[in-house]
């Protein structure tokens, strides 16, 4: 496994994240109480042995940057290889906004050629699944293709005018694509993640990108299931997975987890999620405290009610106070006596003294970083 | 070639801890859990890298090797650098001879070579028996703004407890006159906390004519210390007056912990500005599940509360299953409390399990202590007081 390097793209549209994403990509959105969403990729490239992992970046990095900066907590820290933060490259040609993924790729050709692993592990960051990435790589190996896509067969994860999807034939090989169907024909959804030899996709990118072309999708994988010009297969993750691409399905995956069983699908012994320490006291929880199917993470002070919600480090939520459905970042304050339901407050928020605030179940309410309500 | 440095420390880790019965029969005391997330090494390494003293000798000798691993390469504390560090230290073979260390003189006397590399103008000696945060900096410029030969950190305890100690007794200048080790009739209530800073070039002749006297205890209290004084070298003592607690035994061990859940806190573990460092276990968020109860508790990650916990902590990845019931207890990293067990006034050691319907601990009385590793089957009744290792013979 030492032979197999991983790159990151992180350009996803955000749109729908609203000021969840004004500061920061999708891949650092905290989740789950201490972690970010590019953790559990990341952390599943390292337990596969992957020891060279570049991060392409685009707009707002600096969370990422913050974030993953310190290669230690990952083990990415030695001489050789390590975690590579890639930010947009301003040339003539590229004005710093990537118009697709093939552009990303294309201005990182230096970390291409530098990188000396034989195979490379592409993938998008906006899904959140633990998976066992070496057991993707060894199937590529043993059925000799050119390119594997790792899919999911999950219902949840299709979407109208967005994502491709595969039809397979009974050995896995990709037969047909349709990328960003107005709805989606086959049952399969790529996870924009693949497998090929580092010098096939350079080769690729480059054909493309100097023929005008912006889409890895419909412009290299495609053409080649199409033209039957390369072996394309794909492999199917059986895991459960999420696509984090609207505040909805963002607060689905934190109150999903909020169930035993999905945590444990998602943190596995076997292969623990890496993440930035901050070396915070264990949480503290008064006398008056009542907390109800939540998760807790260190620091935080919790006096009053919490009930199906996710406190982030160093909340505080005080005597009298009650959250119900919430998630709560970073050093975020809910006051005496305030009512808060179907929130999501971003980090250092603070909900004042006997203040009300209920979201729709179908539409989670957002306070922005540092709001005070 | 190293660069020199201007204060090395050497912590002494070497000691068995045998006061503290099951839970350091195979680890050293300094790795002893406590506080939900820490261990009591935590405190002198964070203070040391807080205070700027960036190397730092860690001398082990008994059960190191739970101690040297948490140690590793010393990052939690930043002192995973390039020019100095942390140096785990046990005793070692110098040419045909070589020798457990004797005295906590002694061992500091092996390892002069190490200090030697440093070329320090002076030595601060710590041990890892104590929950407490102090600036060793401030210490060091007392010492240098006095001309001392030896600074003894001391603190004030109540009189009538003065006798279970190493007194100073100083005069209005704070310089030590006398040290008298459990006086009868104690004349000073300033008790030596055994931090030490001292010239180093004065320690290593004090060192060197001990090791040379057969008759000694190789000790910093019994005979380097009184020796230095009889030879009228200038010793002076620094006061120190915040929390600190000695963990040396099962009772205050599990009084420190429980100290943390005082409002105020007594030591103040928030303060962001003396963090102490620990090695993170890197687990989720603990879980609180519906119908479990969460009262005057510290929880650190990675834990799942089904049952009913008060006034204890629970350190990382503990399973508190449904119907069991945690009261004032310390519940270690990896322990289950299972299903209608019962734990009160107890200390549950790393990886413990007490099986579903026992009973550990008593409301009152001493502390029960399930030692590391260790089973209570089910529906066993442990007394208040008691310690379950290998050779326990659990009756009712």
């Amino acid at each position: 496994m030492k032979d197999i390097m991983g790159l990151i793209y992180t350009g996803e549209n955000d749109a729908r994240l609203r000021e969840l994403t004004v500061t920061r990509a999708i891949a650092a959105m905290p989740v789950a109480g201490r972690y970010r969403v590019i953790d559990f990729l990341v952390s599943s490239m390292v337990n596969a042995g992957m020891k060279n992992i570049g991060v392409i970046t685009q707009k707002n990095y600096h969370s990422l940057m913050d974030h993953l900066g310190g290669e230690k907590e990952w083990d990415l820290h030695g001489k050789n290889n390590g975690l590579h933060i890639l930010p947009p490259f301003l040339t003539r040609e590229n004005v710093g906004l990537y118009p697709g993924l093939l552009d990303a790729l294309r201005s990182n050709n230096n970390f291409f050629v530098r990188s000396k692993q034989e195979i490379v592990v592409l993938s998008n960051s906006n899904i959140i699944y633990n998976a066992r990435l070496d057991e993707l790589v060894q199937f590529y190996q043993d059925t000799n293709a050119d390119i594997t896509l790792l899919y999911t067969k999950d219902p949840t994860m299709k979407r109208d005018e967005y994502g491709t999807y595969l039809q397979l034939d009974k050995s896995g090989n990709v037969t047909d694509m349709e990328v960003q169907p107005t709805h989606p024909g086959y049952d399969n959804v790529y996870m924009q993640v693949l497998v090929a030899r580092r010098e096939l996709i350079k080769d690729l990118v480059d054909k493309a990108v100097s023929h005008g072309q912006h889409s890895m999708d419909r412009d290299v994988l495609m053409r080649l299931v199409q033209d039957k010009s390369a072996k394309v297969n794909a492999y199917e993750y059986k895991g459960k997975c999420w696509m984090i691409d609207s505040v909805q399905s963002y607060f689905k995956f934190n109150m999903d987890i909020l169930d035993p069983k999905m945590r444990k699908g998602i943190f596995r012994e076997d292969m623990p999620v890496f993440t930035k320490v901050r070396d915070e006291m264990p949480a503290c929880y008064g006398d008056e405290a009542t907390t109800i199917n939540s998760l807790v993470a260190d620091g935080c002070l919790v006096d009053g009610t919490v009930e199906n919600s996710i406190l982030f480090r160093g909340v505080k939520i005080a005597a009298g106070a009650h959250v119900k459905n919430c998630i709560i970042m970073q050093d975020a304050q809910v006051h005496e006596g305030a009512y808060i339901e179907n929130c999501i407050l971003d980090k250092q928020a603070v909900i004042k003294r006997n203040s009300k605030l209920i979201g729709p179940e179908a539409y989670p309410i957002v306070i922005g970083k540092d709001v005070v309500i | 070639m190293l660069r020199k440095k201007t204060c090395v420390a050497m912590l002494l880790a070497g000691g068995q801890g045998s006061r503290l019965g099951v839970l350091t029969q195979k680890v050293a005391k300094p790795a002893i859990p406590y506080g939900g997330k820490y261990r009591i090494i935590d405190f002198p390494l964070s203070n040391c890298t807080n205070s700027g003293i960036d190397t730092v000798g860690v001398l082990t000798q008994y059960q190191p090797l739970e101690l040297n691993a948490y140690i590793g390469s010393g990052a939690p504390w930043d002192l995973d650098i390039s020019n100095g560090g942390v140096f785990v230290l046990p005793p070692y073979q110098k040419g045909k001879s070589g020798e457990w260390y004797r005295g906590t003189a002694n061992a500091i006397y092996q390892n002069i070579a190490f200090i030697e590399q440093y070329n320090p103008d002076y030595v601060l000696i710590l041990s890892g028996d104590h929950i407490y945060k102090m600036d060793y900096n401030a210490m060091l410029n007392y010492h240098i703004r006095h001309g001392a030969d030896a600074t003894i950190a001391v603190r004030e305890v109540p009189w009538d407890e003065a006798s279970r100690f190493g007194i100073m007794n100083t005069d209005s200048e704070d310089r030590i006159i006398e040290f008298e080790e459990k006086p009868k009739n104690p004349k000073s209530n300033k008790a030596s906390m055994g931090v030490y800073i001292f010239t180093w070039s004065k320690l290593r002749q004090y060192l060197e004519n001990d090791e040379g006297d057969k008759k000694s205890n190789n000790d910093f209290g019994k005979n380097i210390i009184p020796n230095m004084l009889a030879d009228k070298q200038v010793l002076v003592a620094y006061s120190f007056n915040g929390y600190w607690k000695d963990v040396g035994t099962i009772e205050s061990l599990w009084e420190a912990n429980m100290d943390l859940l005082e409002t105020p806190m007594p030591i103040d573990m928030h303060d962001k500005r003396w963090r102490i460092y620990a090695k993170n276990p890197g687990m989720a968020p603990h879980y609180i599940a519906k119908g479990a109860t969460v009262h005057d508790t510290l929880i650190t990650e990675g834990c799942e509360v089904y049952g009913n916990v008060n006034h204890s902590i629970l350190f990382a990845g503990v399973i508190i299953e449904e119907g069991a019931k945690v009261e004032s207890s310390v519940i270690m990293p990896g322990s289950v409390i299972k299903r209608g067990a019962v734990v009160q006034r107890a200390i549950v050691a790393m990886n413990g399990v007490v099986g579903p319907g026992a009973f550990v601990g008593e409301e009152t009385g001493n502390i029960a202590v399930v030692g590391p590793g260790m089973t209570v089957p089910a529906g066993k009744h442990i007394p208040a007081g008691d310690q379950v290792d290998e050779n326990y013979e659990f009756d009712k």
